[in-house]
């Protein structure tokens, strides 16, 4: 084999001290997408610990855990009564106190939603969108603006609802290890292929978002200058389309893996055990929730 | 003489205009352990999965125990039969790993071929038990380690009980211990008389644990075809195939040149 030779350049040694003290730079663009894309990992991951407690939800049969929660939650769309949602959100609270989750680990997962929802229904609480007795008024000159008792309601209610169905599936999702969570879907009436690929979904994005983390490291690693916005948006999109093909080559292999193992068009898979007494006690009280919400 | 699992005859494959195998013919008998050997991009990845009926040939053919593996035999009832003779162990575990648990990925292969539930949960439990994974029974395998992932993607081919396994880079990222393990577990397999064909880098495991060598040079032809010892012992071979290479360094005044795989030593100097 040849001999490396190595070019003068590289040879040169670096002799100027490395400058310190001078002001600290927000982190950009990338670094900021990044944070996020981890800690999100992080805390999918940590999911687990919530699941692997020995509370009343989690030692429900993963079938009767998911079709209960999923009853209430379609109680909380069906409902239109006030009642009705506080009353959810009590049986949410004893729940979670029964099955050990912390407030705080629910609120964390709650909260993005719930300012979504705000953002979504705060026009409603206005006079120009749900006009109506003022409850509190700003101006009335040029145009009178005010929030009325009747988009005070709409706004709420609306917010209620939204947040107590996310609180449900968070806790549920919380109480629920995520394999257990994907088996019990695959005993209920869902088509096993949607399942399937469900689960692939959530499998195999973590590991191309490890490919887009690692890149973007890779990136910072080798960056000194400050780039401009649109240059690391720019980058942002061309990994973006880098993950795309990856993916692509992934889910072909993965097909190939599958086919190598007998998958020929159709998953076959064990069934779950039987259900004892308290699962069916709690599919009775959660019919009976569906049920008032008919009613109330 | 064995039966003949395997027989490829004039295969070559290409990408469009790049050929990724060219004129590749030879056989493979039962209980054969077969190394295949190349440079990166020689095509030994695209080999196995022909020979695991995932791709198929754009010239040539490849048959096993007499019967074409072509897709519309792969259609037919000659699919079940393949399917739990010829296991295939990826190079990338997590491409492999698609279960909720650890246990669902044991139990996938045999499930597809619709073998009894009881027996299908027998075979996993003294699976995990053999290889010594029980622990990982109700793990999610992405949870796993690269070490534990390879376990599993060996284990969730063995609950199939092929007669052929065919390994693409089955050493690739793991720490000794594992490589140590994972040897053990193939010379027990191997007293069973299982036909291999490996596709590696490492010429210590080939060296150790197969009887022959097939080493597929950068025009993507087979260069050499023979018993291990005879192909491994030959250095220019080797070296033209881009499987070993020499590598200068110094200690002290002096220089030495010398190549790297079955052929390190130090006796070269200039």
């Amino acid at each position: 084999m040849a001999q490396v030779t190595l070019p003068d350049w590289f040879k040169e040694a670096r002799v100027e001290p490395c400058l310190t003290g001078s002001k600290v730079k927000p982190p950009n663009f990338i670094e900021k997408n990044l944070n996020n894309i981890a800690s999100f990992m992080r805390e999918v991951v940590s999911l687990e610990e919530y699941a692997a407690k020995s509370g009343v939800l989690q030692s429900l049969d993963t079938r009767a855990r998911i079709t209960g929660m999923l009853a209430i939650v379609a109680a909380c769309s069906i409902t239109s009564r006030f009642a009705m949602l506080a009353g959810v959100f009590v049986i949410l609270f004893l729940m979670m106190l029964i099955s050990g989750v912390s407030f705080m680990a629910l609120a964390r997962r709650v909260l993005p939603s719930f300012v979504f929802t705000l953002a979504l229904a705060f026009p409603v609480f206005f006079n120009f969108m749900t006009p109506g007795t003022d409850a509190l008024k700003f101006f009335d000159t040029p145009v009178k603006v005010s929030i009325t008792y009747e988009g005070l309601s709409t706004g709420l209610f609306f917010m209620m609802r939204v947040t107590s169905m996310v609180s449900l599936v968070a806790l549920l999702l919380l109480t629920t290890r995520q394999a257990d969570f994907f088996k019990g879907l695959r005993t209920l009436p869902v088509p096993p292929l949607f399942v399937t690929a469900l689960f692939m979904t959530f499998r195999y994005i973590f590991i191309l978002l490890k490919i887009a983390e690692d890149s973007t490291l890779a990136r910072k690693s080798r960056t000194i200058a400050r780039t401009k916005l649109s240059e690391s948006q720019n980058w942002f999109a061309s990994r973006i389309t880098l993950i795309l093909k990856k993916s692509m080559n992934m889910a072909e292999e993965v097909n190939m893996a599958m086919a190598s193992r007998g998958f020929a068009g159709r998953i076959k898979t064990f069934d779950n055990g039987r259900m004892r007494g308290r699962d069916y006690l709690w599919l009775g009280f959660s019919s009976f929730v569906l049920f008032l919400s008919f009613g109330l | 003489m064995n039966e003949e699992v395997y027989k490829i005859e004039g295969v070559s494959f290409s990408y469009g205009k790049l050929f990724a195998l060219k004129d590749i013919s030879f056989s493979i008998c039962q209980g054969e352990s077969v190394g295949i050997l190349g440079a990166n991009g020689t095509g030994k990845s695209t080999l196995l999965k022909m020979l695991n009926g995932l791709v198929f040939p754009t010239h040539g053919s490849i048959k096993f125990l007499g019967t074409e593996v072509s897709e519309d035999a792969l259609r037919g009832d000659f699919l079940r039969c393949f399917r739990e003779r010829v296991g295939f162990v990826f190079p990338e575990p997590d491409v492999q790993l698609f279960c909720p648990t650890v246990f669902d990925e044991l139990a996938f292969g045999p499930l597809q071929l619709e073998l009894p539930r009881e027996e299908v949960k027998k075979r996993v439990e003294s699976l995990l038990e053999m290889l010594g994974i029980a622990a990982l029974r109700d793990r999610a395998p992405y949870t796993l380690s690269s070490g534990e992932k390879k376990k599993v993607a060996i284990a969730s081919v063995l609950s199939i009980n092929p007669d052929v396994l065919l390994l693409d880079e089955p050493t690739n990222g793991l720490d000794p211990r594992t490589q140590v393990w994972l040897f053990e577990i193939l010379q027990r397999l191997k007293e069973l008389k299982k036909t291999f064909v490996m596709s590696t880098h490492d010429l210590s495991l080939v060296e150790d644990f197969a009887e022959r060598v097939i080493v597929i040079d950068e025009a993507h032809t087979i260069a050499a075809d023979g018993p291990a010892t005879k192909v491994l012992s030959d250095k220019d071979l080797l070296l033209r195939a881009n499987i070993i290479h020499e590598h200068t360094h110094r200690h002290g005044n002096i220089t030495h040149i010398h190549s790297h795989g079955p052929f390190s030593t130090h006796d070269e100097h200039e």
